[in-house]
């Protein structure tokens, strides 16, 4: 048997290529670290983890707004779908205030022209992208 | 031409509904040809793979164009590609010559577009007559010959290779199929996670999820950078524009688009780096550079020419090997694979009227295009201050739907859509790059079985390097490419120390 043979067993071979790359992963990233060890530390010592991730004007109440008001979409969304099952309300009822609270949070000034069109938006959207794709080609929705 | 009389009405509306929808996420900057292509996917779920091919394909080619007209107008590149037609584009809309800067890019990227489509005619069919012969040691060889040159051409390089390994191993999370001649097991997963991820992620909602989801969060972060205002575009037309402008710029045509063409065939290559080199090659080789961003209309015709040549480009090795070109055509395998149509050798083969389609709805939309922006580009360019406080929201919305309704009906895949989107965030603040990730990501269960089965099969490592002289040749350019990334990384990093030392 020579140096480059291999034997796969087949009740193992699923871990086989996973194992490889797993691996192979793991020296990468040490390789990773160790290339920009350096510049990561000096950006750290210089600006902490602002600096460091490049949060200079981080935008909290947008980003982490965002963040919760996806969250609570998807699962509105699932909860008020199982009431009225394979009808694509659910995404239909939530997706309204979704975007209209979205709207209000992106917006940089609340007029009454920029309400207006919000809410519009809000309703509107929803109902054609319900219409078309749910009753018109019949596509599933939560 | 059978294939025409299967075309209906239909196949032409849907072009032009994608050229057009795909202009206006060009045009706003932030949004990109890909996630024109991502977010509108769910319409085609009710199409047949003719029409959805239509739209796609429209989508695409407007999206990529779109992106000239902040680029020109604003100096804010509407899509990647569109880096270097700031340089002379947004000159010479200072100058007042906006109009006339737009209409000579949409009129390069027309040619581009053209000449990508014949060169997508002429050579993909060759190179599948060429992949059907390849056994799985040569498939395997091609997608590690496509990781190497990501990795090689990548911002860097071993951050590219991370990337892409990274890709690898998230596409390995679940069964390995029984149906591709697996074992049926489990792998890189806990208990709890069975249920969910028993077939893995599905491509879609993380493609979707990584374009669409991520780019809102990237920008939630920087506050949604408020609209412009229509204006304050300089839309003015002081010097109107004529043909003659091309008179000359023939090589710089045929030269930039091959450049694009060649490039989109390299998978995992952005578009901004076709209209770089294209860009710098006219620098190169111009007669006069002296006026090359400034506002030149020579360098916008490189950079429009070349970044439109992608197009075609990328679907070489997309329909041929089965390896996409770039993000967008890795979003047209998962429309493929929904029409339950494999891209590979086969393809053309099998289903020629499809390729004819595909190469006649890609010159179509390139016509489309220049009709709808060079006779409304006044019109068009106001889509610039379209406000994203309006856009996003309903972005993730259509989000919802083209992850939810991909696998009929399955809340995780709005949840892997959540996840992707939030590693996209995190991807962009770290520096893990995103084309090589999702070209791994696609192509590394075919190159596990590829090797595995190989390696059961013969038994032996040396088979790789010894199976046949196609094999050869794939060992040749695989150690050429990693050469070449060699070369370029140190001649970036003398050319680093060279501007050290002369600041100092």
């Amino acid at each position: 048997m020579s140096f480059f043979d291999i034997t796969i067993p087949f009740d193992q071979s699923h871990l086989f290529f996973p194992r490889i790359i797993t691996w192979l992963l793991c020296g990468l990233f040490v390789l990773v670290v160790i290339q920009n060890a350096r510049p990561i530390i000096s950006k750290y010592r210089s600006g902490g983890m602002t600096e460091l991730l490049d949060l200079e004007g981080f935008h909290k109440f947008k980003f982490f707004g965002t963040v919760a008001l996806v969250v609570v979409y998807f699962i509105m969304m699932d909860v008020v779908g199982g009431w009225f099952p394979n009808m694509g309300f659910g995404f239909l009822f939530v997706s309204m205030p979704f975007i209209c609270l979205m709207g209000l949070m992106y917006v940089h000034e609340i007029t009454r022209r920029t309400l207006t069109t919000i809410v519009i938006v809000s309703l509107a959207s929803p109902l054609l992208a319900w219409f078309v794709l749910a009753r018109l080609f019949h596509i599933t929705l939560p | 031409m059978e294939f025409l009389s299967a075309l209906s009405p239909l196949f032409f509306l849907l072009i032009v509904f994608g050229v057009l929808v795909g202009i206006i996420f060009g045009s706003i900057p932030g949004m990109t040809a890909t996630m024109a292509v991502a977010v509108c996917l769910p319409l085609t779920y009710a199409l047949d793979l003719t029409n959805g091919l239509a739209l796609l394909l429209g989508l695409y080619v407007g999206g990529i164009t779109g992106g000239l007209v902040p680029a020109v107008l604003l100096k804010i590149p509407g899509t990647p590609s569109s880096i270097t037609t700031t340089f002379d584009g947004y000159p010479m809309a200072q100058r007042g010559e906006g109009e006339r800067a737009l209409k000579i890019g949409i009129v390069a990227s027309l040619f581009g577009g053209v000449f990508s489509a014949i060169i997508l005619f002429l050579f993909a069919p060759i190179l599948s007559d060429f992949a059907i012969k390849f056994s799985y040691i040569e498939k395997f060889l091609i997608i590690f010959l496509a990781l190497t040159v990501i990795a090689s051409l990548s911002g860097n390089m071993l951050m590219g290779i991370f990337s892409g390994v990274l890709g690898v191993w998230l596409s390995l999370i679940g069964t390995y199929s029984i149906t591709d001649g697996g074992n049926g097991e489990l792998r890189l997963m806990f208990d709890f996670m069975v249920p969910y991820l028993e077939s893995g992620f599905s491509l879609l909602p993380v493609l979707i999820g990584l374009f669409g989801l991520g780019t809102v969060f990237i920008e939630a972060e920087q506050g949604v950078k408020k609209e412009v205002s229509s204006q304050s575009l300089r839309m003015s037309d002081q010097v109107r524009f004529s043909m003659s402008v091309f008179r000359g710029k023939l090589v710089n045509l045929l030269r930039s688009s091959s450049i694009g063409t060649f490039v989109g065939m390299l998978p995992g290559i952005g578009g901004s780096a076709a209209s770089v080199l294209a860009y710098t090659q006219e620098k190169n080789f111009s007669r006069d550079p002296s006026q090359m961003g400034k506002g030149a209309p020579q360098g916008l015709v490189a950079s429009e020419s070349a970044n439109n040549s992608l197009t075609g480009g990328a679907l070489i090795p997309l329909l041929s090997l089965g390896i996409p070109g770039d993000s967008t055509t890795a979003i047209l395998i998962g429309a493929f694979t929904l029409q339950g149509i494999q891209v590979g050798p086969l393809f053309i083969g099998d289903n020629l009227d499809t390729w004819y389609t595909m190469v006649f709805a890609l010159l179509v939309a390139n016509f489309v295009m220049f009709a709808i922006m060079f006779f409304a580009i006044k019109h068009i360019a106001k889509v610039v201050a379209v406000p994203k406080y309006i856009l996003y929201p309903v972005i993730i919305m259509m989000c919802v739907v083209g992850a939810y309704a991909i696998n009929y009906g399955i809340m995780f895949d709005v949840w892997t859509l959540f996840i992707f989107g939030v590693f996209g965030y995190v991807a962009h603040k770290v520096g893990i790059e995103i084309p090589p990730l999702i070209i791994g990501f696609i192509l590394g269960s075919s190159a596990e079985i590829y090797f595995v089965k190989s390696l059961e099969s013969y038994g032996n490592f040396m088979i790789f390097f010894t199976k046949s002289p196609i094999a050869v040749f794939l060992w040749v350019l695989i150690f050429m490419s990693i050469a070449f990334s060699i070369y370029l990384n140190i001649k970036s990093r003398r050319k680093r120390s060279d501007e050290v030392e002369t600041q100092t």
